[in-house]
């Protein structure tokens, strides 16, 4: 059992917002195993025997392969793995478990493992230490025996759940019921990994980097998760549950108010008007972006209808479904669908997986579409016939070269002729825009911009490839600076391009949604902007302040800066000059990390 | 009931490879096979593999085998064998 003594965590709160809840922890394959009450017990311990009887059959196949492969001697380490399945101790203890607390077998075999898993990790042979994987392996397979006939269900959870774990797929959030789920606590990750942006988009409160947290947790644990502070306290006292219910009732009533302040247009000072457009990539996002005064979504990210779909490839009328629902709930304004914008590790059912040591670079974006044409056209197709629902366009991720997008051209070329053809239907155009996001599209900018009808700048994706720095990765987060010269070099090289070829540009990355970011691009000459939904409001404020002339000068001396605690220094006071009220609690976020350089 | 010490001589200990073929040669008898450290208390069923491995047994470790029913003296005789043996490893 888990001692009741309250422990602070610290790490960074990448979501605001305040909440209390119990702890559902996520082994590190992000399994869920929480504790289920089952009514029939012996149908449960029926179920674990089958489950082990399955495994012993799998490693039993895979023993005789590898001797004759390999040899007996080698065939042996497998024979370990047969014994540990057929332990009698420990199954009768599982087994014991089952009937005891009348719980679920994958949670009696969690309890009864965890315990011997500690165990050998305290040993102190460094041979013996490292068994605790071989326990693992096999832990793993009487696991995922155990879910081949019975999908993990949300049903039977309750409905004030913060997820532990190590880190968060954000493909989970497609598969996991939000309604239940009030807040996350994750050991790595950082403020601008997707987990964290799409947890600001769904206004869930979320803290990263808490070192040590999971061995400190037990899944019912009760939590409480402070996004504003970053901290997390595990079984925290009932004065301190008592305090913090009062606040998160007041704050929860003061954030329902300024919602509904939102207007519709957006102007600055003198009267310049900006576009505020959401980035949303779950459906339900929309309520959002609809209530915040949202003249659009500016950046759909398409790859959830496939992380969510359980063959990785949703079929037209699915993604049609959604799409049409999108164009014609934010009708008169436009739908940007960026087209999948996933390396195949996080599709499922790809057969090229194990070939990608580096997906960031791999197989992906527009890569892999051009490379799996049938589930391309099948999105195109979705696509274009949302075109008659409202104003729809086609965003093309990782472009790296002209030729990309002529394919890519020629592909939706096509499939619009077959529907008009063959389906005689009255299509409505369909713009193509091109995504921003490599180095090479920036340098090779003025040629792929003429075979584009917009661009859209994915700022986060292009800081990691210009500063060639992996954002998840702890030991180079420091050097992920978005006020990096050269980062700023880049925007400002795009605006001007942009503006000589009169084509439409937009801004899609979260620091649009940091107000000193926010007048640094609009001084650039950026006039539209594409955040989550919730930054709206708070931008729009912000801009409706500033003169435009005035953002052109802080965007011209912040050019002139050599480090980005220089620009960051700069952009803080000049902005703050401009706006009437605080914004300090922005300047963190685009603050440089307290790297070792960042002095 | 036999009661025999026994040396792990084997460079590596009860080790997982080892402790496999341990498992396997005392589920071959009816009798009941114990095993502790000549240090500690604890006894372990010898036929599970998990708790051979907690012995946490390296080279030069002293374990007292005890064996109680119908078969235990080939039982006794055969374990011995194989810890003489030092598991069949280092031939």
């Amino acid at each position: 059992m888990a001692s009741k003594v309250e422990r602070v965590f610290h790490g960074s709160g990448v979501s605001p917002g305040v909440v209390l809840g119990q702890a559902l922890k996520l082994d590190r394959h992000n399994r869920l195993i929480l504790k289920i009450h089952v009514d029939n017990v012996e149908a449960e311990v029926r179920r674990f025997l089958r489950a082990i009887e399955a495994s012993k059959e799998q490693l039993a196949v895979l023993k005789s392969r590898l001797e004759e492969n390999v040899g007996f001697e080698h065939s042996i380490i497998l024979d370990a793995h047969l014994l540990m399945l057929e332990d009698r101790a420990l199954n009768a203890e599982i087994v014991g478990v089952i009937r005891k607390d009348s719980a679920n077998a994958e949670w009696a075999v969690i309890q009864a493992t965890e315990r011997l898993v500690h165990a050998y990790q305290s040993l102190e042979d460094e041979y013996l230490r490292e068994r605790h994987s071989d326990i693992e392996h096999v832990v793993e397979r009487i696991l995922s025996n155990l879910s081949g006939d019975r999908p993990f269900s949300w049903e039977n959870l309750p409905e004030d759940l913060i997820i532990v774990s190590h880190d968060f797929n954000p493909s989970n959030f497609a598969t996991m019921d939000l309604h239940k789920v009030r807040g996350l606590a994750l050991e790595s990750g950082g403020r601008t990994s997707h987990t964290a942006i799409i947890s600001r988009g769904l206004r869930l409160p979320t803290v990263m980097g808490l070192h040590g947290i999971l061995s400190s947790v037990a899944t019912g644990d009760a939590l409480l998760l402070n996004g504003d502070n970053g901290q997390v306290i595990v079984n925290p006292s009932s004065e301190r549950i008592e305090s913090v219910r009062r606040r998160i009732e007041a704050v929860g009533a003061a954030a329902e108010s300024a919602l509904v302040q939102s207007e519709w247009t957006t102007l600055t000072q003198d009267g310049t008007p900006v576009s505020l457009r959401a980035n949303t990539e779950l459906p339900h996002e929309l309520a959002a972006a609809k209530k915040c005064g949202a003249e659009g979504i500016g950046l759909f990210r398409s790859e959830f209808l496939y992380f969510s779909h359980p063959h990785g490839f949703p079929k037209m009328e699915e993604q049609l479904d959604v799409y049409r629902m999108l164009a014609r709930e934010m009708s008169p304004h436009p739908v940007s669908i960026r087209t999948l914008d996933a390396g195949t590790e996080r599709v499922s059912d790809s057969p090229d997986q194990a070939s990608q040591a580096n997906p960031s670079m791999g197989l992906r974006g527009i890569r892999l579409s051009l490379h799996m044409e049938d589930a391309f056209r099948t999105q195109i197709e979705a696509i274009l016939r949302a075109g008659c629902d409202g104003k729809v366009e086609i965003v093309l991720p990782m472009v790296s070269t002209i030729e990309e997008i002529w394919q890519a051209r020629e592909l939706i070329a096509q499939v619009r002729s077959k529907l008009l053809e063959t389906h005689g239907l009255a299509l409505n155009a369909v713009p193509i825009g091109v995504m921003i996001e490599v180095p090479a599209a920036v340098l090779s900018l003025e040629a792929l911009a003429k075979e584009a009808d917009f661009l859209c700048v994915g700022t986060n994706d292009l800081i990691q490839y210009m500063l060639a720095v992996d954002r998840g990765n702890p030991n180079v987060a420091y050097l992920f600076q978005p006020l990096h010269p050269s980062v700023l070099h880049c925007l400002s090289r795009i605006s001007e391009v942009a503006g000589k070829l009169n084509k439409p540009v937009r801004i899609c990355g979260e620091i649009s949604s940091n107000p000193f970011f926010a007048v640094l691009l609009l001084g650039m000459g950026f006039t539209q902007l594409s955040m989550n939904p919730l930054s709206i409001p708070a931008i729009r404020k912000v801009l409706r302040e500033v003169p435009i002339e005035a953002s052109r000068q802080i965007a011209r001396h912040a050019l002139s800066l050599v480090t980005s605690s220089e620009v960051h220094k700069y952009l803080i006071s000049a902005v703050s000059k401009l706006i009437s009220w605080d914004l300090t609690s922005y300047a963190n976020e685009i603050a440089p990390p307290n790297g070792r350089n960042s002095k | 009931m036999i009661r025999q010490s026994v040396l792990v001589e084997n460079r590596l200990g009860l080790h997982a490879r080892a402790a496999a073929k341990l498992v396997r040669l005392a589920s071959r008898f009816s009798s009941e096979v114990h095993l502790s450290r000549e240090d500690a208390n604890q006894q372990i069923d010898s036929k599970s593999i998990l708790g051979i491995l907690m012995l946490a047994a390296s080279q030069g470790t002293r374990l007292v085998i005890s064996i109680e029913g119908r078969d235990e003296a080939e039982a006794g005789e055969a374990i011995r064998r194989l810890f003489e043996s030092k598991f069949g490893e280092e031939n």
